[in-house]
């Protein structure tokens, strides 16, 4: 179980979000609160919303109505590398890293950006960071790394920009039992800098073992929330992911 | 190669370049400038490329570089040095300006309207004859420095130079990471904390600014500016082949596309009065199929995958 | 939705209807000559709207077919006394052959790759024919002298050229057979599938490669044609196919990929406004500049109401 030193304030609050793609509501007034220090699982089944979420979350665009609020301020249409510098950091399901750069530089890019500074401190930043989550020899270009350590470096190039709120989408997508152990424990010491983590999972074990509490998404709203003993029994949860007369 | 190699082979080649006049003749001097205003031409054009934006505008603040300067050394009596520099700074408030509208668009869209860009200018500057002479352009009393080879050839070794350091601060700083990570993915770029417009707006201006500044002095050598001659897509033409084929993404790609393909052009149109520029065209077809990463960046690509 | 969508489109209708009468009294001439332009306009976007929605590639060397088409054109009026209608058809069939030559040796081999690539090859492709024409024939603009093209009728006091009309009969006659072939013959049908989802295409079958070259090869050998027919208008000379090769893509990028009527209608306002401007004396010069203002302001706001920020 994750770790108690949960303070009731909310880090994030998201008010009736919506997001129209044309005629598609991806987001339909969704409303959720995170708190500080904790580590929040964000489920649904496919198409629910969940990176939709953390893209207007993130900035990345804006909501077509609702509000959002950062440590009491509201963010709603500020634009991604506001955000990034204000402390909210996100990794990508389908990132292109950059091939032409080191693993270090890639990470530098983050450390430089997320934070100003100059290029021997981004270095430094950089180099801390990978270490942190296990990447040893950062010279080697990107086609020499394996599919886990190219997750640890994204994962890495978020930390590099020195987030308050970090949020994880499907990091343990298509790895094995070791490795993801191997990322459970770094999430684990994630959270313990004190930083709040929202985690997008299908992998039910991960969501167990890291989470304090779950919000469930479907059709673009939340239909659940609370720990996730309690949530996985909802039947409306249920019903959610295997259909309706499961 | 050791730093301190590297700064010996610099100053030995700057001391090459810049005694050059000494032991060389006014033909000789004369395509050594020419190559060299391509070289800076190509060098510009390369500092946006990395960025992931194409523009074929080179011509068009080229051009209005060379008018500007034109215009304010006529008008102004200001001194031809200062009025290149002027030029320079014009070119670069219009791409500012024009930035400022056209960089929310990205890719073919982009490049397209920089097409025009040339086009705008020159019909613009064709309608207003009483400050630009119209189609005719307008014709300096005297070119610069009455027209003293070494003097001249001085002039545009410091825009080379110029061009060439810009380029290796755009390598060495943190804009290199910025516009690596621009041109790699842009949602990742802003997701990294990195204000993507502000940079192809400033890298966009800076860039025309060159431009503008290489289009001053070639306007105050060779004494006229007119709009077909000065907005010629010749000016966007060889400088992107140079750039290709020498390698993109670099410095010392445009560097050695512009002098191989310089000297190359020399050669040609000794032996093809007409047809050189065909062999441009040619070159860009080529290397855009065969090694799109130009000379520079084929070698270091073997280089890498040892 | 569509109440809102049918209601704008008529008041645009109206709107237009009106204009075009309003032109019709003040000046005629501006009306007829507008809708002769914006025919050749039209005509010669189509192909390149073809090319970028099915294939997928902004061809910037467009223009320099049409200009060598119009080269073939006159080479045969002055060689063999053809005339340039019918030269329009072995130019058809040499240029479906250029085509079929460019797109094996150059085109087929960007296909996959960027963007930026793509562009720079036709670039340099446009630089290689304007410069062969240049070679093959100089700078020196070229011009034929047909005895129909001053045909003219009057209308009251109102005599305008009546030649011109092959324009717009060939814009119609083009845009219709275009439209036709795409929806009602299995291969123009093939060719759609192909421009929305290529690799859903290739899974029912379609042979993707090939429907590529035939679509390319097309709009090479149609442009190749049209050119036979610009050219009994227009002086030719090496440069003059960029600016059609911009106009076509402004006109592209306004009626949006796919478009293929949409093209027809603003081409018939940029074409008019075109003749508008000419017409006011003294401002004739800026003409040009029309298309490349409006291109700009509409792909500004296209990309504002496209963006995700």
């Amino acid at each position: 179980m994750a770790s108690s030193k949960v303070h009731a304030a909310p880090i994030l609050q998201i008010e009736n979000l919506k997001r129209l793609f044309g005629g598609l509501a991806a987001l339909n007034g969704a409303a959720l609160e995170i708190r500080e220090n904790e580590v929040l699982g964000i489920l649904g089944p496919n198409g629910a919303g969940k990176t939709t979420l953390i893209n207007v979350i993130a900035g990345i665009y804006p909501p077509t109505s609702g509000r959002i609020l950062f440590e009491g301020r509201a963010i709603t249409n500020l634009p991604a590398y506001k955000l990034c510098r204000l402390g909210i950091g996100r990794t990508f399901q389908l990132a292109k890293p950059l091939e032409d750069l080191s693993l270090a530089q890639n990470v530098m890019v983050g450390a430089l950006f997320g934070n100003g500074g100059t290029l021997k401190e981004a270095r430094r930043i950089a180099e801390e960071t990978c270490e942190f989550v296990g990447l040893g020899d950062v010279e080697r270009g990107i086609s020499k790394l394996t599919a886990l350590e190219i997750k640890k470096m994204q994962i890495a190039h978020a930390l590099a920009t020195q987030p308050r709120i970090l949020f994880l989408d499907e990091v343990m997508a298509g790895l094995n039992t070791d490795e993801t152990r191997e990322m459970i424990e770094l999430v684990r010491k994630i959270h313990d800098r004190g930083i709040t983590i929202g985690i997008v999972e299908h992998v039910m074990r991960v969501i167990r073992e890291l989470t304090n509490r779950v919000v469930v998404l479907d059709w673009g709203q939340v239909i659940a929330e609370g720990p996730y003993q309690e949530v996985s029994a909802d039947p409306l949860v249920i019903s959610a992911y295997l259909g309706e007369d499961a | 190669m050791k730093t301190r190699n590297r700064w010996i082979l610099y100053a030995f080649v700057t001391a090459l370049l810049v005694t050059l006049p000494y032991y060389t003749g006014t033909y000789l001097l004369s395509v050594a400038g020419t190559i060299l205003i391509y070289l800076a031409l190509a060098l510009s054009w390369d500092m946006l490329l990395r960025s992931g934006q194409l523009s074929f505008g080179i011509a068009g603040f080229f051009g209005i570089g060379g008018y500007a300067a034109v215009l304010i050394f006529t008008n102004a009596g200001l001194n031809p040095l200062i009025s290149i520099l002027a030029g320079g700074a014009v070119a670069g408030v219009f791409a500012l300006i024009i930035g400022t509208a056209v960089l929310q668009l990205r890719g073919m869209y982009f490049a397209i309207v920089t097409l025009a860009l040339a086009e705008i200018f020159r019909v613009i500057i064709r309608n207003l004859p009483d400050l630009t002479g119209g189609p005719e352009g307008l014709v300096l009393p005297a070119a610069i420095f009455s027209g003293d080879s070494t003097s001249t050839f001085w002039l545009i070794l410091a825009v080379a130079v110029t061009a060439l350091i810009a380029s290796e601060i755009f390598q060495k700083s943190r804009v290199f990471f910025a516009l690596t990570s621009i041109r790699n993915d842009e949602v990742l770029a802003r997701s990294s904390g990195i204000n993507v417009f502000k940079y192809l707006v400033i890298v966009f201006a800076v860039t025309s600014a060159i431009q503008g500044i290489a289009g001053g002095a070639y306007a105050h050598v060779h004494g006229f500016v007119s709009p077909e001659g000065s907005f010629s897509l010749d000016f966007a033409l060889l400088p992107m082949a140079m750039a290709l084929f020498g390698g993109m993404h670099t410095t010392w790609g445009p560097v050695l596309g512009a002098v191989l393909l310089g000297i190359a052009a020399e050669f040609l149109k000794l032996q093809i009065p007409y047809g050189h520029l065909l062999v441009y065209g040619v070159i860009i077809v080529i290397a855009i199929i065969l090694f799109p990463k130009g000379i520079v960046g084929t070698i270091s690509q073997k280089l890498q995958a040892r | 939705m569509k109440e809102l969508f049918k209601q704008r489109i008529w008041q645009w209708v109206l709107a237009s209807l009106i204009l075009a009468v309003a032109l019709a009294c003040w000046k005629p001439y501006v009306l007829v000559e507008g809708i002769q332009r914006s025919s050749l306009y039209a005509m010669i976007a189509l192909p390149m709207a073809l090319v970028l929605g099915i294939v997928g590639i902004v061809n910037l060397a467009h223009g320099e077919f049409m200009m060598l088409g119009a080269y073939l054109a006159y080479w045969l009026n002055v060689h063999f006394g053809m005339d340039p209608f019918a030269a329009m058809f072995p130019a058809f069939i040499a240029f479906a052959v250029i085509g079929v030559i460019s797109y094996l040796t150059t085109i087929k081999y960007v296909l996959g790759a960027p963007e930026l690539n793509q562009l720079l090859l036709t670039f340099g492709l446009a630089m290689i024919l304007q410069q062969l024409a240049n070679l093959v024939w100089t700078s020196q603009p070229l011009k034929v002298h047909l005895g129909y093209v001053s045909a003219s009728a009057a209308i009251g006091s109102f005599s305008f050229g009546t030649f011109e009309f092959v324009y717009v009969a060939a814009a119609a006659i083009l845009l219709g057979g275009l439209l036709l072939f795409l929806k009602h013959t299995r291969l123009g049908q093939a060719a759609l599938a192909v421009g929305q989802n290529p690799r859903g295409a290739k899974l029912v079958g379609i042979n993707v490669d090939q429907t590529y070259l035939i679509i390319f090869s097309l709009s090479i050998a149609l442009v190749g044609a049209i050119g036979a027919i610009f050219m009994t208008r227009h002086s030719i000379f090496p440069l003059v196919g960029g600016a059609y090769t911009l106009k076509s893509f402004c006109l592209i990028a306004m009626a949006g990929m796919g478009n293929l009527a949409g093209i027809a209608v603003f081409s018939l306002i940029l074409g008019v406004s075109e003749s508008l401007v000419l017409s006011l004396r003294g401002y004739a010069g800026w003409a040009d500049i029309i298309f490349f203002a409006l291109i700009t302001g509409v792909i500004i706001v296209k990309s504002h109401q496209r963006q995700i920020r």
